[in-house]
């Protein structure tokens, strides 16, 4: 029997595997990935510092112990290059140059996204360091030994986060950001000034509305630049001093192979309710997909989505749930919870005051779609992440009760997808 | 019978029944099997079946 191929070990590869191996103990299982094969938290990265981790305690699981765990085949370090979906086989090359062939039963496609890079980062002869997986950390932590001031060049949930993490373990950290306030996509402007405010009464400089034209190495030798600082001009013409840049502007889904191989593919790789991509026998998971026009670059989804996908790829066809979106942004300065929403189109109630803030926000319909939570008020995650649940679900069952009288291929559907995991 | 902990296969986040998990509605000494099936982490949302008892 061939193989079930993950594409990935990221967290949804991961999760994917350990919860196939604990619905079936036969399954041939194989990963492939481009990176060295271990079981971390990726959020961890961002908050290594204040938890007192170094990048090797942050890794929880080895290949080795991974592949006893989980009885599978481990191949990292090498690049799948095609996927040949009529004959169902996998190409991919070592770092030694060998291609080899793979043929699998069914793939699944969990390769994540990769840091966006900014066009002055291409231009620039001096690093911008991208934190995005363990090795990236491991090369941030050495970048940072014996140096003082770091700046960050995103104020998003990686950028925040790590400004955080290195003000408090004594960096002076400045943050760039286009925007006018940090989490500016995921929060009102009053959240958001109210960490900002909070963060700066812990050293953080921000430097919000203006961009990074400019980096190169201080002084006129460029030849000696070992332990030089680095001046960064912005937009406005401000020059700062830097040790290191990191850029943290957001992730795309990687989504090149699915390209290829003619998977159909927007913001990220198209996936039904089942994971199934637009081609029989491939799915995707996590980070790389695009869910009814979202892509879904979070834990939980993910999580939720790989148990579905196991029960699936097992025999028995399940539609992932709804996800509980409640994630906590770490900011020591200001305790902050948000349900980010998956929609753009909503208005936002706020109350409470000083840094206990409360904002709600809410569709045309006056149902809650997602919150952001300050200070004391993050105590009410779990009432607001019912009520988001809740109403999600109800508008879903609305949706669906008009889907089956309008368009009776539903049903056929899910017999298909029954008909297709039996064969497996 | 003294208090044990349990930690997340996925975040390494740890539940110590001593100290339970007040922001999460979870009384300290909380027992494990007293938490609801349904419950999920509050780090990573996995599973109350993905966490696993840590060694004395």
């Amino acid at each position: 029997m061939n193989p079930i191929v993950i594409i990935g070990s990221g967290h949804a590869g991961l999760t994917l595997a350990r919860e196939l191996r604990a619905k079936s103990s036969d399954v041939p299982l194989v990963v492939l990935s481009k990176e060295e094969i271990c079981a971390y938290y990726k959020p961890n990265l961002s908050k290594a510092l204040s938890m007192g981790k170094t990048p090797a305690q942050l890794i929880m699981k080895d290949a080795s112990v991974l592949t006893k765990e989980l009885n599978a085949k481990l191949i990292g370090r090498v690049e799948v290059q095609t996927i040949d979906h009529k004959a169902r086989r996998v190409r991919y090359r070592t770092e030694q140059g060998e291609i080899h062939q793979l043929d699998y039963q069914a793939l699944v496609l969990a390769t994540g996204a990769s840091p966006i890079q900014l066009p002055v980062e291409k231009s620039s002869s001096v690093p911008f360091l991208a934190i995005n997986n363990v090795n990236d950390y491991r090369t941030f932590r050495n970048a940072i030994e014996g140096k003082k001031r770091v700046l960050i060049i995103g104020a998003g949930f990686v950028g925040c986060e790590l400004a955080s993490d290195l003000s408090g373990a004594g960096y002076e950290v400045q943050v760039v950001d286009k925007g006018q306030w940090p989490l500016q996509r995921a929060i009102p402007e009053v959240i958001g000034s109210t960490i900002k405010k909070a963060m700066a009464e812990n050293g953080v400089q921000w430097h919000f509305g203006k961009t990074v034209e400019a980096a190169h190495w201080a002084g006129i030798n460029q030849q000696t630049r070992a332990g030089k600082p680095v001046e960064v001009t912005l937009s406005d013409g401000t020059v700062l001093e830097t040790d290191i840049i990191i850029s943290a502007v957001g992730l795309k889904a990687e989504t090149k192979l699915a390209i290829d191989a003619g998977l159909s593919v927007g913001q990220g790789i198209v996936i039904d309710s089942f994971s199934q991509t637009s081609q029989e026998h491939i799915y995707a998971l996590g980070d790389c997909v695009q869910y009814e026009g979202s892509t879904m670059p979070f834990i939980a989804p993910a999580t939720q989505s790989a148990k579905a996908l196991a029960q699936t790829l097992t025999g028995t066809p399940t539609a992932f749930a709804l996800p509980a979106m409640a994630v906590a942004v770490k900011i020591s300065a200001c305790p902050t919870v948000m349900w980010p929403s998956v929609k753009s189109r909503g208005v936002w109630e706020v109350q409470g005051a000083g840094m206990d803030l409360e904002a709600h926000f809410m569709d045309e319909h006056g149902s809650i779609i997602g919150f952001a939570l300050t200070g004391a008020c993050i105590a009410q995650k779990n009432v607001l992440s019912k009520r988001c649940l809740d109403e999600a679900a109800r508008k879903n069952e609305a949706q669906s009760a008009e889907v089956t009288t309008n368009n009776l291929n539903l049903p056929n559907y899910r017999e298909s997808i029954v008909a297709k995991t039996a064969m497996l | 019978m003294s208090f044990r902990k349990y930690c997340c296969i996925t975040c390494d986040t740890v539940y110590d029944e001593a100290t339970g998990w007040p922001d999460e509605g979870i009384a300290p000494g909380t027992r494990w099997e007293d938490i609801p099936d349904d419950w999920t982490c509050p780090e990573c949302s996995a599973s109350k079946s993905d966490f696993y008892l840590m060694d004395a």
